[in-house]
């Protein structure tokens, strides 16, 4: 088998890649490892959990409305590093540049990146720099890592029946946006990313009441994330198609191209399970902050297995993790 | 001479009335024995001069059996004078019980008899007659493994199920008013309507222009006359789909043209609805706006008793659930799911134990299989092991495939949810037990999405047994015939071994080996699925030109849906290719304005085959050319000509409409039949196969098969499973086991 590009995009066609990439037996530090294939790993040390984790960016175009390769750059390991539980302390920043690339270009890049940190309260401490021959890649590939500590560690995989599930705001604005950008789209109406680093507001909301389960949903948008939290903590999840915060553009634009919202990335969204009594209080900590104001509740956990939207006219259907690339079905 | 003898009858002799039957033959021919059920098989032992003649009529079997084997072998038992039914043993499930089957005019008649100890009763039925899959729990068939196990019978039907010379000796469907299921009248909150005969006050209700649901063989009707057909859709949100209906003996000529062999079907044990051209294309068009209409005869005895009362010829009776979902057959359920939709419920106690859709069959040909026909059993020698195939996922059943029988479920539905998958699982399992089938293998569709796909690749993991993905289009030819042949399969979408979404195909070859030798040409999908609910998206996939654009923006398309599709077509973004004839069929309706968006199953194509009726075709010259090695049609030119004769109509009445409708499919049609000509002639193979979900339209059909008999090659066109996808399950099991 070759690695072909959907491989790479996040779907259950990326399972088998990594079913090669995750074969390592010296995999976990003692806390949670790559083994878990959650947001981040856990190392304890000296009685404190540290969360450390790592993330490479190749997003085309490098600039596109509400962000730049630099702001996702930081928000990918800071989010990652939140999604466990953990404060972010410290990033490490990796460079791998094409010849020829604009070093203005470099400087907005690294203003921006300078941005998200300070939003997130964390430093990047250390970095690496490479330049490659023209031609060997397409500008530039930015690599991150960060640690963080974690007070309680939040994992994937804990959705007990009971619970509600949280989206933190409205579902995929950065995919949207990207797509319509690149592509060259006039929607009528400007779609930006939600790209944002989320420690500030999760920290309010850890801080408001129990969360069983956390994920960032990124690649693969809220279906895979959703998909990945039910499926590992074996359970089912009802969704209500009329609940989902989807904005207006967001949903037209989805209509004409034909995309389901709920599969393409989130680069400034939670979703997670709470437990009932504790929802109306994480959710009053999401609205108090400016990346949490449209948090709703989505949906609730039940026994079995599955994710299911419960549609507008009263139907169900089945949420499931894209495959990658969306296939005609309908006879 | 042989005069004694053990005989073993292998075939559909349950609930049939076999072993009444046999002892009505033994008194015949003063044959002294035993008869008795074992398993699926029918066990006799007798002795008697006339053995022979016997052994012959006993062969011959009752109206509504089907008999595979008939073995003789010698016996030692001793057989003592007279003839006695034995109750059932366990035995072998070669065999299956027969579908459920319209009431008999014997059994109508003793409801309408006055006096008559069945006088009125609604479920009255005998040996011939009455349910039977849709009451089965396991087999053998007998009245304790069916659910009317709940109702003792009272001396006198026990009487008559004792006496060899009753029409319902043996009848495990016994029952009448003092023992039997009885029904009830309930308003919409589930209390008990006042009144003495359920069935007359609900005739008088549907009079009044009320919607019933009725709970009838094999799930609940929603039922109301013509008159309520609006506000039946607008209750259910279906404002175009066409209703069913039910009419009174003889008024089914009033509204259609009914020809011999339609009336034939419309009376035949099945009772399907029978899809039959309206004498005035444009009446009842609140029932169905098309210029056909689904007409069914009563066949319970509760639907007599209702057109006893009713002063209407005419009821609407569609199946009562979501589009796509399964039937309701509970009453629990029916009252809480249909409270916004049916204003009373009449409804009876005897548990349905499997669902059964009504069946639908149009020029001879099964659209839906179900009701009377399934479940189906085929003999079909496909090798030794056994076989399941799931289906695909749009109009889904499944086959399994055991000892040289192939038995395919009822109508499952669009497995596109939960409940339907749930149902498809369902109908496996109850399958299973009731064929005694362990399968070694399971067949399933191709595409890696569906539903089907996803149940197959699970039991295959949890059996630890293999998997055998079946290309969509292959199935449908599998079913159709496994000689050599070329192979044309027209339908809808089905994934393709290139990942391209495939549908006009011309095959050439033997199962399981077809190569595709032609087919139409790729055209794109913007949108995926989009374009299939949207048929002007297929229109601009197929004609991507200004002129086309215009024709949208004229329909109050904005500026901003097209220049975002126009890029989307452009630059290929979330666009897939497909070469499937149904969308060039949706892209022809949406050129000519009659359906601009899908609301239901195969509407574009629909709509556009009404259009066309009457309508005279002129002849386009087709344009073929060659992508890797196959023939292809341009459907591109086909569209090229329509809209050059759209733009220069002075006047786009229905009766241009109507011409240019039939010539798209006329030249369609004919642009196919000459792929498979040329085929054909390439491969020196004179029999042509034809499948696919657009073999239902008959201006089509009928075209193909004229351009192919003119050329001097046979036409095959399987009459038993349906064209569409309800043969694909049959077709997966046919492709595995001759792969083996
Ligand atoms: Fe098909
Ligand atoms: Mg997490
Ligand atoms: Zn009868
Ligand atoms: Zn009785």
């Amino acid at each position: 088998m070759k690695v072909n590009l959907m491989h790479g995009a996040g779907g259950e066609v990326m399972g088998e890649l990594l079913q090669t990439l995750t074969k390592f037996s010296h995999n976990n530090a003692g806390g949670i490892g790559l083994e878990s294939l959650d947001d981040g790993a856990v190392i304890p040390i000296n009685g404190t959990n540290i969360v450390f984790t790592t993330d490479s960016h190749v997003v085309r175009p490098l600039f596109f409305p509400g962000g730049d390769i630099g702001r996702i750059s930081v928000c990918g390991t800071v989010n990652d590093l939140t999604m466990m539980g953990g404060r972010p302390v410290a990033l490490s920043c990796g460079m791998v540049i094409e010849e020829g690339f604009d070093v203005a270009d470099l400087a907005r890049i690294v203003a921006s990146m300078d941005e998200a940190l300070g939003e997130a309260g964390a430093c990047l401490v250390t970095g690496d720099t490479k330049v490659v021959e023209r031609g060997s890649l397409d500008g530039i590939v930015i690599n991150t890592a960060g640690i963080g500590v974690a007070k309680t560690v939040v994992r994937d995989n804990g959705l007990v029946p009971g619970d509600v599930i949280i989206v933190s705001g409205t579902l995929g604005d950065h995919g949207i946006a990207i797509m319509a950008h690149r592509e060259g789209f006039d929607l009528g109406e400007q779609i930006h990313s939600d790209v944002a680093p989320l420690w500030g507001m999760m920290e309010g909301v850890l801080a408001a009441g129990t969360i069983h389960a956390m994920k960032d949903p990124t690649r693969g948008g809220f279906a895979s994330a959703i998909n990945e939290m039910a499926k590992k903590s074996r359970v089912q999840v009802r969704i209500e198609e009329d609940r989902i915060p989807l904005r207006r553009s967001v949903k037209s634009a989805a209509g004409m191209l034909g995309i389901d919202p709920l599969e393409v990335a989130n680069e400034g969204k939670v979703v997670m399970g709470v437990p009932a009594a504790d929802a109306d209080a994480i959710l009053a900590a999401l609205h108090s902050h400016k990346y949490g104001k449209d948090a709703a509740v989505v949906g609730r956990v039940v026994a079995g297995s599955h994710v299911i939207m419960e549609t507008a006219i009263g139907g169900e259907r089945f949420i499931e993790p894209p495959m990658g690339d969306p296939v005609p079905r309908v006879c | 001479m042989q005069t004694k003898g053990k005989i073993l009858v292998r075939g559909i002799v349950q609930g049939v009335g076999f072993r009444p039957f046999v002892y009505a033959r033994a008194s015949e021919f003063g044959i002294a024995g035993s008869v008795k059920n074992l398993g699926s098989e029918v066990e006799i032992y007798a002795r008697g001069e006339r053995f022979l003649e016997f052994l012959a009529a006993v062969s011959r079997g009752p109206p509504m059996s089907r008999i595979d084997s008939v073995d003789v072998t010698d016996t030692d038992a001793r057989i003592p004078d007279g003839f006695v039914i034995r109750s059932s043993g366990t035995g072998t499930f070669s065999g299956m019980i027969p579908p459920d089957i319209a009431i008999c005019s014997d059994c109508i008649a003793d409801i309408f008899t006055p006096g008559g100890r069945y006088e009125g009763y609604w479920a009255t039925s005998c040996v011939n007659c009455g349910p039977r899959y849709s009451i089965i729990r396991a087999i053998p068939y007998d009245r304790e493994r069916t659910s009317m196990d709940d109702f003792p019978k009272c001396p006198a039907c026990a009487g008559e199920y004792g006496d060899p010379h009753s029409r319902r000796h043996h009848a495990q469907t016994i029952a009448c008013h003092r023992c039997g299921p009885s029904l009830r009248l309930m308003d919409g909150a589930g209390a008990d309507l006042p009144c003495t005969d359920p069935v007359r006050e609900a005739a008088a209700l549907l009079d009044a222009g009320k919607i019933l649901a009725i709970r009838g063989v094999g799930g609940f009707h929603l039922a109301c006359i013509g008159e309520s057909s609006g506000e039946l859709k607008a209750r259910l949100g279906r404002l175009e789909q066409p209703f069913a209906v039910m009419v009174r003996p003889g008024y089914a000529e009033t509204i259609a043209c009914v020809s011999p062999a339609e009336r034939e079907l419309l009376e035949s044990p099945v009772h399907p609805i029978v899809v039959l051209e309206k004498c005035v294309h444009s009446s009842h068009a609140g029932i169905s706006n098309l210029h056909t209409i689904g007409c069914m005869l009563p066949y319970t005895g509760l639907h007599h008793l209702l057109f006893s009362h009713l002063q209407h010829p005419l009821l609407i009776m569609t199946s009562a659930n979501m589009p796509g979902y399964p039937m309701i057959t509970d009453t629990d359920v029916a009252l809480a799911k249909l409270a916004k939709d049916a204003d009373y419920f009449l409804v009876h106690n005897r548990t349905i134990e499997n669902r059964v859709d009504d069946s639908v069959m149009r020029d001879g040909l099964i659209l839906r299989l179900s009701r009377g026909i399934a479940p189906k059993r085929t003999a079909i020698s496909l090798g030794s092991r056994c076989i399941l195939g799931v289906g695909p996922e749009l109009n889904a059943n499944a086959t399994i495939y055991k000892g040289g029988f192939a038995v395919t479920s009822p109508h499952v539905g669009n497995v596109r949810n939960p409940a339907t998958l749930a149902y498809l699982q369902e109908t496996v399992a109850k399958l299973e037990r009731l064929l005694g089938a362990e399968y070694d293998v399971v067949a399933h569709d191709l595409h890696p999405q569906f539903l089907s796909t996803r149940f197959a690749k699970e039991i295959a993991e949890e059996r630890g047994i293999g998997l055998v993905p079946v290309q969509h289009h292959r199935a449908h030819i599998a079913a159709t015939t496994t000689e050599p042949c070329i192979g044309i399969a027209i339908d809808g979408v089905g994934y393709g071994d290139d990942g391209t979404i495939w549908g006009g195909e011309v095959f050439a070859g033997q199962v399981p080996d077809l190569a595709r030798v032609a087919h139409l040409e790729p055209v794109a999908m913007p949108g995926g699925d989009l374009a299939t609910r949207f048929p002007e998206r297929m229109l601009y996939g197929i004609l991507p030109e200004e002129a086309c654009l215009d024709l949208l923006r004229s329909r109050g398309w904005t500026d901003v849906e097209i220049g975002v599709m126009r890029k989307q077509v452009a630059g290929g973004f979330n666009v897939t290719m497909t070469s499937s004839t149904g969308r060039v069929l949706d892209a022809a309706a949406a050129l000519l304005g009659i359906c601009r968006e899908r609301t239901y199953d195969g509407e574009p194509a629909m709509k556009l085959e009404s259009a066309a009726a009457g309508g005279k075709a002129e002849t386009w010259e087709p344009v073929f050319s060659r992508i890797g090695g196959c023939e292809c049609l341009s459907t591109r030119a086909i569209l090229k000509e329509a809209l050059t004769r759209i733009s220069c109509a002075h006047n786009l009445d229905q009766g241009v409409i109507r011409d240019i409708a039939a010539s798209l499919q006329y030249n369609l049609a004919r642009g196919i039949a000459a792929l498979a000509i040329h085929a054909a002639e390439r491969e020196g193979i004179s029999r042509v196969a034809l499948s696919g979900g657009v073999v239902a339209n008959r201006a089509i059909r009928e075209t193909i098969r004229a351009e192919i008999e003119s050329n001097g090659l046979a036409l095959l066109i399987n009459y038993a499973y349906p064209p569409g996808d309800g043969c694909v399950s049959f077709g997966q099991c046919v492709w595995a086991g001759k792969l083996s």
